[in-house]
């Protein structure tokens, strides 16, 4: 082989090398690892409910920025301040790593007749800044929920006191104020902060 | 023959073929021995959740060991620094989270219990004043099984 040859086959071959790394690198991100992208995004319907500032909240309130939306209630011991602390450690993670595209954390109360807006305040305040706790009549709760596929209803405990069985899913919603992903529980910081890139990019 | 501890059933025998055969009766020897002086129950990776601000409840979550040969049935649990405690149980079912309310805690022979976000768990309620650390007691009817003491944890860290 002359010298010449040598020369191209190094060439060829440092060519082929560096389309694969090019082609693995830009596969990368691929699969959400939890995260349901929705083909379509469905717009919200109309509905008329109050934030924890007693401000209206309709399906404009979620024009302009990702919301994450989770269905609780603050008397709930369990699932609820588990998924919100979940959700509220996944953003700052991506503050950490410097994303320049935070979710709002907003949670949605199927407890309208007990957690009212100054609770509701009290409690998303505590998982973090700039989080949305919406409550309002019961019957406009149903409206988002019903086109969102949300279940939920109340679970006697004794007495007069009463749980909520409720559908533990977070759902996305994109800019456009369009239901775009979501994810089912059970919840994991590592799965927002790996999905919601992928989500993000998808829209 | 002086024995080393006053639970033991084994005493050494004087004749041994081997180092081997030694080691393995003194082996055996004091696995029975330290399975007598073990709690019958113990609690470990506690963790109580604070409060959520305005809310008047909160969860512990923890392990529970059984050391003996018998089931233990937790039928009680008090607290100094709440008002109630119960035994609760959420459930993931077709996508929905459910709580349920348990009667009894049931911690079969030689094996731990995990009480855990999403599964079992305590729910404190309607604390009686303002602290740090919370403290547990665990009966099985009148008997009281365990006391402990945690230190609160933030729920926001």
């Amino acid at each position: 082989m002359s010298r010449r040859n040598i020369f191209i086959a190094v060439l060829l071959g440092g060519a082929i090398a560096a389309g694969i790394v090019i082609a693995t690198m830009s596969r990368a991100p691929v699969e959400p690892r939890s995260a349901f992208i929705i083909p379509l995004p469905r717009e919200l319907p109309e509905f008329s409910l109050v934030d924890q500032f007693g401000e209206p909240v309709n399906a404009d309130t979620f024009h302009g920025q990702w919301d994450l939306v989770f269905f609780g209630f603050t008397q709930c011991p369990d699932i609820c301040p588990t998924t919100m602390q979940i959700l509220a450690h996944a953003k700052r993670e991506l503050i950490d790593a410097g994303s320049n595209t935070l979710p709002r954390i907003v949670l949605v109360s199927v407890d309208p007749e007990r957690d009212t807006p100054e609770i509701l305040g009290r409690y998303v305040d505590y998982f973090g800044e700039g989080n949305l706790g919406v409550g309002g009549e019961l019957g406009e709760v149903r409206k988002l929920t019903a086109a969102l596929g949300i279940y939920f209803e109340k679970a006697p405990i004794d007495g007069d006191n009463y749980g909520v069985d409720h559908s533990a899913a977070v759902l996305v919603i994109n800019p456009h104020g369009e239901f775009s992903a979501l994810f089912s529980a059970p919840h994991s910081v590592a799965n927002y902060v790996h999905d919601l890139a992928i989500v993000m990019e998808h829209n | 023959m002086v024995y080393p501890c006053d639970n033991c059933v084994f005493s050494i025998p004087f004749v041994f073929r081997s180092k081997t055969q030694l080691m393995l009766v003194l082996a055996v020897f004091l696995a029975a021995c330290s399975s007598e002086i073990k709690p019958p129950l113990v609690a470990t990776d506690i963790v109580i959740t604070e409060p959520v601000p305005g809310r008047e409840m909160s969860a512990a979550y923890l392990s529970l060991t059984n050391n003996t040969n018998e089931l233990i049935d937790i039928t009680k649990i008090t607290s100094a620094e709440f008002d109630a405690v119960e035994i609760h149980e959420s459930l993931l079912e077709g996508g929905i989270a459910r709580m349920r309310q348990l009667e009894k805690l049931a911690v079969p022979a030689n094996s731990t219990v995990e009480l855990r976000p999403g599964g079992k768990h305590l729910m404190l309620m309607r604390p009686t004043k303002t602290v740090d650390s919370v403290s547990l007691k665990f009966f099985a009817g009148t008997t009281l099984l365990l006391g402990i003491n945690a230190s609160i944890q933030p729920r926001n860290d």
